[in-house]
């Protein structure tokens, strides 16, 4: 009996070994292990057996079963295993074919260059306000200090709806706005669209965007302008960015200057953005004219302030370095995607 | 304000290059438009003597010249002019030298013959009878011959010189003038001013023997100065005044033309010369033009007059434009025996109004616009009589005529300079702020840090401490400013609501995949044609430019959809596929027409696509999901704008109310617009979501319970909108209800004419408990009793 159990075990071993997949793994399960199985039927014949040798066929048979037992076991993962990898090599893909989009859109490059202005500007405390773009006279022109005949009107060629009412020709008209509601301190941006009868060509639009600033508080001074457009510009252009005041004239302030920040292309040493100069113009500022305080009904005597006018596109024209300001309203798709 | 470098070198020594001038200028606040090296027009041409003239053997016109250009050899140069003599003395390009044109001539071989540069004519110097006498002539240029041989013509023409475009600020109509300009240069580079000569003599008489004015209207016409010059000699300019004229871009006419165009340049004061002869009855009257006047200026135009236009009359008729141009007919001409001189100041709003009516502007008329000195007025008039008398153009008979209301004195201001430093931020020295007022002309005092400073009627733009602060600060040097950083509370800056909730949908708009576009506020008058609008639609009141650049942008928009369908077209045009664009704008409503207030301006969004996988359904997920962001949710239903596909649009409404419309546009609508693909378009009253009182955002319990989920598939109406259904549903199966969701519609084979198939599935929960089956059913049983009312027939 020990020879049949020993022989029976060396051919179910073989027999599991040969197995290449798993249904035949399992036909050699129930041949062996079944109820009708070939040991089960060894098994019962053991009752014919002396009580000495029971235990030890018992034994035997007992190591017989467990062996035959981990054999289709271990044989089993084998196969598994390698089905699973028939699988996935069967499913392995070419990586580098097209995606299924996902789409996303985008903001206009105007606002994304916005955004940032109005982020670095909130973050420094200044409020976001906004201003009609249908101006009155009176706003847009007479509380800035630009009475009737003043040769500043000329400045600027104003779009009209009735006599008195017109396209803001720059956000300033919001100072006045902010100035009548709003007792010092104030500080603020109003960012908005502005209107001017320029004929449409590559850097001229008679639609275009600015940012109006405005501080007024007791104690202001020309150095705090300074101090607000340099971390402006650092923010903008880089840490290494120099400002510079240059004398200009706007009506509503006084003094006035034009600001000029390095060139953010060659760091101020010259070439073909700034066309040699080093510097770019970037805005118009100045110490808030007392005319205009007055007007405003804000004493100015007791308050100063500062006030500045940012050209939008042309910062994002020179940032992007897009060489033409009718891209921006042309808004196709590959110029917008860009952004 | 063009003055050319060497012109300026008259009034003040100027001991720095032309760059480091421009430079100190524009941190003195005058920004240096251009610098045109005149040099660089022409190099290597000089003044060379024809010593001899040989005939050329192989051509019949070509002539051989040996010339004197000052060098210790005769050079040949072959010519083939024929107006040329020997001794005559003409302009030679020499071997590598360079025409005003460009061209680079260098030595070569004619015919055979060498020839070692070009003879110049006055065209290829780009010369003409004003820059050159006889520059004109077809042939080469004879030039006087008063020049060596071998000097260079550009010293001969006056081009060793540069000429500066400064820009004039508004507030600085005074330096519209080559004094102006030069007395700041010498406070820039701190050298003296040297005033031109003012002096002239007289020949006797009176004047008042010989004209009378009279000023009728002195409110436009503050100040009249009249002189009478007789035995005038008119003739040519001297060279150096012909200069100063053409390098500030003016036509030398001749010399009394010339000395009060001068006059205007040098001292920012127009003049007017009369022909004393014209002038009817001896008699200048100032006054306003009569109805159905007219005058013929020097141009040679005629423009009717009217009554708000201010003219310089003779006893009978307009002669002169106040301020802006003579009439033709007292035009000083060569034979001109007598000069009445005007040197007047004129109302600069009347001068721009007149000057716009009429479509003149001129060197005088700009002028008085920006506004001139009334007491420059004298001065200048005795600055021409002076050059009148340098000149020998006349004998100037005594006696003045000034006509004016008072002249204004210097008005003086008081200012500390503590003030002055506060508002600067700086601690700029007293006696610094005294020295520059000073050189600027404000003569100053200080008496302890009490600044007072006198100003003259010239320097009007001087008010108060912040304009002191200004003239001192752009001599001082703005470079002195330093940064100081905000003080103050810290916090940061707020955003208005309205803002943020526009950007919130933007940001939504953007993961949706649409691009942001931007488009002009103003549109065509026309544009509403192109969405075949009836005329009575409210979006045809809208509101117009007067002065709009053209049609193209004379009409306030009233809707985004116009500019959104030129969008999509300007895109499909450029074969581009697909598209989703948006945009947050303002629409211009006027409250009443013609407008009497500010119209009102309503943020409003356009959507507009097209492209393979979009379609109304694409498009009402789009505006679902922007309505969501508010926590509301649209109801749908069918509308009737004429440029939409008449069964493919619907309104969107929150609680009944309207807040956006969207549909395909119609095919008709397509067409206008050269779009070749189905388009989608909507319009969002975004006002109206920014209204909305946002719900605070409370935790509502998942549920613990199950759901049980239940199909229903009928027959129904094919006009009962699916909508209506759900509703229909999810009203019958009670509060138990929880979703219904349409997942199938079918219209065709098997079913009924005038019938549609439809398949909702029904999810009922309680949140308190496990639904029991006489629940389920109770409620199963309510939908079909309702979707049977409605003429649903279940199918099995």
């Amino acid at each position: 009996m020990k020879e049949k159990l020993e022989a029976l075990k060396e051919q179910a071993l073989s027999s599991i070994n040969e197995a290449d997949n798993s249904a035949a793994l399992e036909e050699i399960r129930i041949k062996y292990l079944g109820k009708k199985g070939e040991l089960t039927a060894i098994l019962k014949m053991m009752g014919s057996l002396s009580a000495e040798e029971r235990p030890v066929v018992g034994q035997i048979a007992n190591e017989v079963r467990g062996a035959i037992d981990s054999a289709l076991t271990e044989k089993s993962a084998v196969l598994e295993k390698a089905a699973q990898d028939k699988k996935l090599n069967d499913e392995a893909i070419d990586v580098t074919m097209p995606s299924k989009k996902a789409k996303i859109g985008g903001l206009h490059p105007l606002n994304k260059v916005l955004d940032d202005m109005l982020d670095i500007f909130q973050s420094m405390g200044f409020d976001v306000v906004d201003g009609p773009e249908v101006e009155t006279d009176h706003y847009c022109f007479e509380q800035l200090n630009v009475p009737a005949d003043h040769p500043a009107r000329d400045m600027q060629d104003t779009f009209y709806l009735t006599d008195s009412l017109l396209l803001r020709t720059q956000t300033s008209a919001a100072q006045a706005r902010t100035m009548e509601k709003t007792q010092p301190p104030i500080r603020m941006v109003c960012p908005g669209r502005v209107f001017r009868a320029d004929e449409v060509d590559a850097t001229h639009s008679p639609v275009f965007h600015q940012i109006e600033g405005l501080v007024v508080d007791k104690g202001i001074t020309m150095c705090d302008l300074k101090g607000v457009l340099e971390q402006f510009a650092h923010e903008i252009y880089g840490k290494e960015t120099k400002v510079k005041f240059r004398p200009s004239f706007f009506p509503f302030t006084e003094p006035s200057v034009e600001v000029d920040v390095t060139c953010s292309e060659c760091g101020g040493k010259g070439c073909r953005v700034c066309k040699g100069a080093g510097w770019i113009e970037i805005l118009g500022a100045g110490m808030v004219h007392p005319n205009v305080l007055k007007n405003c009904g804000i004493d100015p005597e007791e308050y100063t302030g500062f006030a500045f006018g940012i050209g939008l596109d042309r910062l994002t024209t020179t940032r992007y370095k897009i060489s033409d300001i009718r891209l921006l309203f042309e808004n196709d798709k590959r110029f917008l995607d860009q952004f | 304000m063009k003055i050319a470098l060497n012109t300026l070198k008259y009034y003040v020594d100027i001991n720095v290059g032309v760059e480091e001038l421009c430079d100190k200028m524009v941190m003195a606040g005058f920004e240096v438009e251009s610098i045109e090296n005149l040099a660089d027009k022409m190099s290597n041409v000089v003044a060379a003597k024809i010593v001899s003239i040989a005939p050329h053997e192989n051509s019949d016109h070509l002539q051989i010249c040996q010339m004197d250009t000052g060098a210790d050899e005769l050079v040949q140069i072959v010519t083939g002019a024929q107006n040329i003599f020997e001794g005559a003395l003409v302009p030679a390009a020499l071997h590598d030298s360079y025409l005003p044109d460009g061209t680079h001539i260098t030595k070569g071989k004619l015919r055979g013959v060498e020839s070692r540069g070009m003879l110049c004519s006055g065209g290829e110097l780009q010369l003409t009878d004003a820059d050159y006498e006889g520059a004109s002539v077809n042939g080469i240029l004879i030039l006087k011959d008063e020049y060596k041989t071998g000097t260079d013509m550009r010293d001969i023409l006056g081009l060793n010189d540069y000429v500066i475009d400064f820009k004039i600020t508004a507030n600085r109509p005074d330096c519209n003038s080559i004094i102006g300009v030069a007395k700041e240069v010498s406070v820039v580079l701190g050298v003296p001013f040297k005033s031109p000569d003012v002096t002239y003599k007289t020949v006797g008489g009176d004047i008042n023997d010989y004209v009378k004015i009279d000023v009728e209207n002195h409110d436009l016409c503050p100040r009249y100065i009249g002189r009478y010059v007789k035995n005038l000699r008119i003739k040519e300019s001297p060279d150096w005044l012909k200069q100063v004229l053409k390098t500030c871009g003016m036509r030398p006419i001749n010399n009394i033309v010339d000395i009060t165009n001068f006059v205007m340049l040098e001292t920012g004061q127009p003049m007017h010369a009369f022909n004393y002869n014209d002038l009817e009855d001896k008699h200048i009257i100032v006054r306003n033009a009569k109805e159905n006047e007219f005058i013929q200026t020097l141009d040679e135009k005629k423009y009717n007059l009217t009554p708000e236009m201010l003219v310089i009359a003779d006893g009978k008729k307009p002669s002169c434009l106040a301020g802006i141009m003579g009439g033709l007919e007292s035009e000083i001409t060569d034979t001109t025996t007598d000069l009445f001189l005007e040197a007047a100041k004129f109302k600069r709003d009347n001068v721009r109004k007149t000057g716009r009516a009429l479509g003149i502007r001129t060197e005088s008329s700009g002028r008085f616009e920006k506004g001139i000195d009334i007491n420059n007025t004298a001065f200048a008039m005795d600055r021409a009589l002076n050059l009148i008398c340098a000149l020998d153009a006349g004998d100037i008979v005594d006696g003045v005529i000034d006509k004016n209301l008072g002249l204004p004195e210097n008005r003086i201001l008081n200012c500390t300079t503590d003030s002055i430093n506060a508002l600067l931020g700086l601690d700029i020295d007293e006696s610094e702020m005294v020295r520059i007022l000073n050189a600027l002309g404000l003569a100053t005092t200080l008496n302890g840090n009490l600044l007072t400073v006198s100003v003259p009627s010239i320097r009007d733009d001087i008010e108060g401490r912040a304009d002191l602060a200004e003239e001192i600060m752009r001599i001082y040097g703005y470079d002195h400013i330093v940064s100081t950083p905000m003080t103050g509370a810290v916090r940061r800056g707020r955003k208005l609501p309205e803002r943020i909730k526009s950007d919130l949908i933007k940001s939504a708009m953007i993961s949706m995949g649409a691009n942001e576009i931007a488009t002009y506020s103003f549109i065509s008058s026309k544009a509403l044609d192109n969405l075949n609008l009836s005329e009575d639609d409210e979006r045809r009141k809208a509101v117009k430019l007067l002065n709009p650049l053209g049609d193209e942008y004379s009409t306030m928009r009233t809707q985004l959809i116009t500019s959104m369908l030129t969008v999509l077209s300007t895109n499909f045009n450029r074969k581009i596929n697909d598209v989703r664009f948006f945009e947050i704008s303002k629409r211009f409503i006027p409250k009443s027409l013609p407008l009497t207030d500010a119209p009102m301006e309503i943020p409003t969004m356009s959507i507009g696509m097209y492209g393979s996988e979009e379609d109304f359904f694409t498009l009402k997920g789009v505006v679902e999901e922007v309505i969501s962001l508010f926590g509301k949710t649209a109801k749908f239903e069918k509308s009737n704008e004429v440029f939409l596909h008449p069964g493919r649009q619907a309104n969107a409404l929150i609680d009944g109310e309207k807040i956006a419309f969207l549909g395909e546009v119609h095919p008709d609508v397509l067409k206008n617009y050269d779009i070749g693909v189905r388009a989608y378009v909507a319009e969002i009253q975004v006002d109206k979501l920014f209204e909305i009182v946002p719900e605070k955002t409370i935790y509502k319990a998942l549920p613990k319970f199950p759901a049980v989920t239940r199909d229903f598939a009928f027959l129904c109406d094919k006009e009962l909108p699916v909508g209506t259904l759900a509703d229909i549903m999810s009203e019958a199966a009670g509060k138990l209800c929880e979703d219904v969701t349409l997942f199938d519609v079918y219209e065709g084979n098997q079913i009924p004419e005038g019938k549609k198939s439809v398949a909702f599935s029904v999810t009922l929960r309680s949140l308190e408990a496990t639904l029991t089956d006489e629940q389920i059913d109770a409620a199963v049983k309510r939908i079909l009793k309702k979707l049977e009312a409605n003429g649903a027939t279940l199918r099995m």
